[in-house]
């Protein structure tokens, strides 16, 4: 392929991929009552009309207070499953694999139901978060699994035993040696996880309590009704949170990865 | 300073021994180096003695101390690995201080005695630097500084000169050979490089399939090897084959007389170095046994001719390039009787 048109075959993908979400941030500054694009003049209105919506606001705190969670608990998780897989699974390397990526290869809605049944048949029911964490949990451990493995592949276990013969203890080791060399990948994976739980949409609303809602099922419920351009705001409101999310993790942990 | 000792350690992995029951005393300060072909169970011992492998069976004292079920950050020992396992994430500096910092040792000191090891090891001015910025001689330094700045009992090295091209191996022998004497510290070497082994170390343990074939100094190892193992792996060698009768071995290099306790009839296997036998030029009042030299390939300082006798026996012989045979001349061969080594009964 020559180098111009190859150029002009990127911009043409961007292009496909983010049309839509300019669209959606287009939108939000409609003046009108009507979600329409081109917008008809431009305001802040339907923001003012969302931050005031109580509704929409405890659905957006439900959410990043449950990625919040997720993204701790699968961070961990899954960091722990890709040290035993890259350096101590041995023969069973595939098996561990594949069991960690099982909850992509399963359809969503069907381990939202498998989950429902779960749930209530041990007697821990949808009345706290604790299934629909769990679901989370599930979904998003296998990107941060992906993450970490792929760091851990590039890290020389000679390092931990270097660590190890200078006096180092297992604690010592894993904080002051493995970790910040795997950073990347664990931050990577972090954010994948607290994006995508922030988006999941079937597992929670299976998983759900009788009267909460995360944003994702909110924006639905509303749209069903309503056709405003607070749906837009709304929609540029979760897109700007989640750049914010993913610009601050750089800046404050570093995604910077060594070169060596 | 500490001594090392070995007794009967055995590590099994299920499917026949790894080290098979090997035991070694290694004095204080002595410099010894564990030598054979891979898979030998070299690298083994040495993971025992560090503490990375557990012992099947067997002793490993320090000081008459069994640090068996030690773990590895309790052993006090420096290591030094094959590709040197500097932290990619911290400065030479930070990488030296780690493990005086897992010591405890106030700030202070440990900016003094980083300072002193950077002296001993000819990196002052490295100190803010990070591994990937040094070359393979400089990260080879610092990681033998790293493990001596903790003055640990015992220094362990495996196989670090390996990543090195020829000419650095060849001063890094001779650094760490000194840093150690200065250092005094007892010091366990793996390599498979018999040079390296021969060159560096007050005590070679040869080793094949897990066991001790031979422990000796370097030159009891060359001159005087335990077996025909042993001296196929540690240099060149020619081996003659014959019965001995009346305590004299006929070989197609002449008569050797042989001391001990052979018995008329028996067959001894004879080991003689390529450099112990001399080429003559063919003149008359001249003793030797007549050879046509095969081809001789020069390396500068030394010329190693493979040469075939009247009755089809091959000799290579390694001489100093002062006179030069060419391919196809007959020369002759003279072997003096003293320099042949009888490697007992024929295997």
């Amino acid at each position: 392929m020559s180098k111009p048109f190859f150029t002009v075959y990127c911009l043409v993908i961007y292009a496909f991929l983010l049309a839509p979400i300019l669209v959606v941030v287009g939108a939000s500054f409609n003046a009108g009552a009507f979600l329409t694009f081109p917008p008809q003049g431009l305001s802040f209105r339907w923001y003012g009309v969302f931050f005031n919506n109580e509704v929409f606001m405890r659905a957006i705190r439900t959410s990043l207070w449950i990625a919040a969670v997720t993204t701790v608990i699968s961070g961990i998780i899954g960091t722990m499953a890709a040290i035993f897989y890259v350096q101590h699974s041995g023969k069973l390397k595939e098996t561990v694999r594949i069991a960690m990526l099982a909850p992509l290869l399963l359809p969503e809605v069907l381990t939202a139901i498998s989950l429902l049944f779960f749930v209530y048949s041990i007697g821990v029911g949808t009345q706290t978060m604790v299934g629909m964490i769990v679901g989370h949990v599930l979904i998003t451990l296998p990107f941060v699994f992906i993450n970490v493995s792929a760091s851990m592949e590039s890290y020389d276990p000679a390092w931990s035993m270097a660590a190890q013969s200078l006096g180092a203890g297992r604690f010592t080791r894993f904080r002051r040696i493995m970790l910040p060399l795997i950073k990347p990948g664990v931050i990577g994976g972090c954010l994948f996880a607290f994006i995508i739980s922030f988006d999941i949409f079937t597992i929670s609303f299976m998983l759900k309590n009788v009267g909460t809602s995360t944003l994702p099922i909110q924006l639905f419920d509303y749209l069903r009704t309503n056709f405003t351009p607070e749906a837009a705001a709304v929609s540029t409101c979760s897109i700007v949170l989640t750049l914010v999310v993913v610009v601050v993790s750089e800046k404050v942990l570093g995604l910077r990865i060594h070169r060596f | 300073m500490t001594e090392v000792s070995i007794e009967q350690l055995t590590k099994d992995y299920g499917q026949g021994p790894a080290v098979d029951g090997i035991s070694v005393r290694i004095a204080e300060g002595e410099f010894i180096s564990l030598l054979g072909p891979s898979g030998c169970g070299k690298t083994t011992t040495l993971k025992m003695i560090a503490g990375f492998e557990d012992a099947t069976r067997g002793a490993i004292r320090f000081d008459g101390r069994d640090v068996v079920h030690v773990p590895v950050e309790k052993r006090d020992i420096g290591m030094v690995f094959q590709n040197y396992a500097l932290f990619p994430h911290m400065t030479v500096e930070r990488n030296l201080a780690f493990g005086l910092e897992m010591r405890k040792i106030p700030k202070t000191e440990i900016r003094d005695r980083i300072a002193k090891v950077l002296d001993m090891v000819q990196l002052t001015g490295y100190a803010e630097r990070y591994p990937r910025q040094l070359s393979g001689g400089q990260q080879q330094r610092v990681a033998l500084a790293r493990a001596l700045v903790i003055e640990p009992k015992i220094l362990l090295l495996d196989e670090p000169l390996a990543n090195l091209d020829a000419k650095l191996r060849e001063e890094m022998r001779v650094f760490i050979r000194d840093l150690q004497r200065r250092v005094g510290i007892t010091t366990v070497y793996v390599t498979h490089d018999q040079a390296e082994a021969m060159t560096m170390s007050d005590r070679v343990v040869v080793m094949f399939g897990g066991r001790i074939a031979q422990i000796g100094a370097p030159s009891d190892i060359y001159e005087r090897p335990a077996n025909l193992e042993v001296a196929e792996f540690v240099g060149q060698v020619n081996i003659v084959r014959g019965k001995v009768v009346n305590s004299i071995v006929s070989t197609p290099l002449g008569d050797v007389p042989v001391v001990g306790h052979y018995a008329d009839g028996a067959d001894i296997t004879l080991a003689l170095r390529p450099e112990a036998v001399e080429l003559l030029p063919v003149t008359a009042g001249v003793a030797g046994v007549p050879a046509k030299v095969l081809s001789s390939y020069y390396s500068g300082s030394l010329v190693d001719y493979r040469l075939e006798l009247a009755n089809g026996t091959i000799v290579n012989v390694q001489t100093f390039p002062r006179t030069r045979f060419r391919d196809g001349e007959t020369v002759l061969v003279h072997a003096p009787a003293d320099r042949f080594w009888p490697l007992g009964s024929v295997a």
